[in-house]
């Protein structure tokens, strides 16, 4: 999948069923090459910590490194 | 349609050594019942919610005890450049409801039998749209040609 993603970065998992909320987590680590999948992502206030495979249900919103 | 844009739902992989108490948080926390098992980039596994409790629980493992003693191997893969279709003789002959997508070995996806169920649907819907149009409404036959 076509989804590249920086140290920073958080990706979303949107809700399977209907009700369900969608899930999120921190990436932490960028383990492709140019930025691609896997991830190492933290996953929501809990710390647990997995590699992150993005399929079509997940998206990544990017964060501006910049300062205000 | 290649195997890897098959794939709907994401992907999520863990180390052999983590917890089954880690992997349980990790499941409830990405929403997904289905994990990868991951070392390096090299799948050596799989596991999903159902064996935490059948060969984990049930049989009294301890929340710290490694993942990999619960894990399914070895695990059925299709490769991600595969064409789709390919996926159908693996679910017909193999008692799995998802296949590990790899290319070069390496994990990247996890392909369900949902997944080709949604496709199939919506292959179906297409197909029956015209045969029903036709059997609801009214034809509306092309005139014969004009002899000249």
């Amino acid at each position: 999948m076509a989804l590249n993603a920086t140290v920073g970065d958080r990706i979303v998992i949107r809700g399977h069923h209907l009700g369900e909320p969608d899930r999120d987590g921190e990436v932490l680590e960028v383990r492709g090459p140019g930025g691609s999948a896997p991830f190492l992502v933290r996953w929501g206030d809990s710390g647990h910590e997995a590699l992150f495979f993005p399929g079509s249900d997940a998206f990544v919103q990017h964060f501006d490194s910049q300062p205000q | 349609m290649k195997a890897i844009e098959g794939i709907r739902r994401s992907g999520v992989g863990v180390e052999p050594a983590r917890t089954l108490r880690d992997v349980a948080g990790i499941m409830e926390q990405s929403g997904l019942g289905t994990l990868a098992i991951v070392e390096g980039d090299r799948l050596v596994g799989i596991v999903t919610d159902r064996d935490l409790v059948r060969r984990g629980m049930a049989r009294g493992l301890a929340p710290d005890a490694r993942i990999d003693s619960v894990m399914s191997t070895p695990v059925i893969t299709i490769d991600a450049e595969a064409d789709l279709h390919d996926a159908f003789a693996i679910f017909r002959t193999n008692p799995v409801r998802r296949l590990a997508v790899v290319r070069d070995g390496a994990f990247v996806g996890m392909l369900s039998v949902d997944d080709l169920l949604i496709d199939l649907t919506s292959d179906l819907a297409d197909l029956a749209r015209p045969v029903t149009a036709e059997t609801v409404f009214a034809h509306h036959h092309s005139p014969l040609p004009v002899p000249t």
